[in-house]
């Protein structure tokens, strides 16, 4: 039950990019078709799980005022590791990833999850919490992927969905369609998330 | 006594701070070392393997044979007849460098291209990979590699709507590669 906990945070209520706002630099830079906000969604999981857990074995062999430094050591390699790799076995992959794989060093989420809370926790909850907010940044992509692809130029995925002759909103591909739609997407998990918390007092409530 | 003892404390902390980023930078640089020896001659074997698929994708042609004394340009021979040049060219799009593969045929027209390397934006300058594009291009000789916005000339490369940055790159890299393919072969080169 409390490994879910760690776990599903994540996905909704501490959503890294709509609600804890980090890492808005890749929601609105890769997020213009689906297929690349879905194959970056996963970069981000594959390095923030593994981040997790690194920072978690070492992290009581770090002196505290080099901590910084050495997760973002930690980080640049897991980073250069899986462009290697994607280089040598998925060259296609690689070659549409472009820049933004380089760009995953520096992501604020990643960063953040080591600081809050693989430097803290044991390695199985640290594994937990990286694959949920992974999980939790890839839903968030998606979510934004499906809407500007799809009213932007008309298709998901590339299969075309609402026909040749629908007039694409050019703007919904551009970078201000994309703050236009975050903004409302983050409006909405706020109402969400506000309902949620509302019935978990409900409910304590009654409890006590 | 106490400033001194305050003092050695910090020597010694500095000296574990130090040896701890040494130890981070040391295992770090150890595991890439090992990884990268393991993979990056795969990973040079699938880029020629690339090179040469989108190479046959341009022409048909059972022999590319590399121009001497031009880096990266290609005769491709069918049946010991030569069916195209291929060079690459390279432009300044609206995200970036594009680069390009052309085909070009003996008689200084465009066959054909691909683009390699981009960052336009997908559904504004990624069109200009689509056939809607890049099918005028067939044909055409340097005069005619112009764009245009009016649609009434149509001997002329159409612009992609909203993308006229990308749409001159594109058209003008590969007028480029024609012109000194032209030039080129007119010296000489064979």
């Amino acid at each position: 039950m409390q490994f879910w906990k760690i776990f599903s945070k994540g996905l909704i209520l501490e959503n890294p990019i709509l609600v804890l706002a980090l890492s808005l630099c890749p929601a609105l830079a890769v997020t213009s078709s689906v297929a690349t906000a879905l194959t970056m969604g996963a970069t981000v999981t594959f390095v923030i799980t593994c981040n997790n857990v690194v920072v978690s074995i070492v992290r009581k062999w770090i002196n505290p005022k080099v901590r910084v430094p050495v997760y973002i050591i930690s980080i640049a390699t897991i980073v250069t590791i899986a462009s290697l790799v994607l280089q040598a076995f998925l060259p296609l992959l690689y070659k549409d990833l472009g820049i933004y794989l380089e760009l995953v060093v520096v992501f604020a989420i990643i960063l953040a999850r080591a600081e809050v809370f693989a430097a803290k926790n044991s390695v199985v909850r640290s594994f937990l919490d990286g694959f949920g907010m992974g999980c939790g940044f890839i839903i968030a992509m998606l979510i934004i992927g499906v809407i500007r692809e799809l009213l932007g130029n008309g298709s998901i995925l590339g299969f075309d969905i609402l026909g040749a002759n629908y007039p694409a909103a050019l703007i919904m591909v551009l970078p201000p369609g994309a703050f236009i739609l975050i903004g409302y997407l983050v409006a909405l998990f706020r109402l969400i998330v506000k309902k949620w918390e509302k019935r978990q007092k409900v409910r304590e409530e009654a409890l006590s | 006594m106490e400033h001194a003892e305050h003092n050695s404390h910090n020597e010694t902390s500095a000296l574990k701070i130090a040896l701890n980023l040494v130890c981070a930078t040391l295992i770090s640089g150890l595991i890439l070392g090992v990884i990268y020896a393991a993979t990056h001659k795969i990973a040079e074997q699938k880029q020629v393997e690339l090179k040469q698929a989108s190479m046959i994708s341009l022409v048909q042609a059972d022999e590319f044979k590399e121009i001497e004394g031009q880096a990266e340009w290609y005769e491709a021979l069918k049946d010991g007849q030569l069916v195209a040049y291929i060079l690459p060219a390279e432009g300044k799009g609206y995200g970036g460098t594009i680069a390009i593969l052309v085909a070009i045929s003996p008689e200084m027209t465009v066959l054909k291209y691909t683009i390699t390397e981009a960052a336009e934006t997908p559904g504004l300058g990624a069109k200009a990979a689509e056939p809607l594009f890049s099918d005028q291009f067939i044909g055409k000789d340097t005069e005619h590699l112009v764009v245009t916005k009016d649609p009434s000339q149509k001997d002329l490369i159409q612009s992609i709507s909203g993308s006229t940055i990308t749409s001159r790159a594109v058209t003008n890299a590969i007028k480029e590669s024609v012109e000194q393919l032209s030039a080129f072969v007119q010296e000489g080169g064979k």
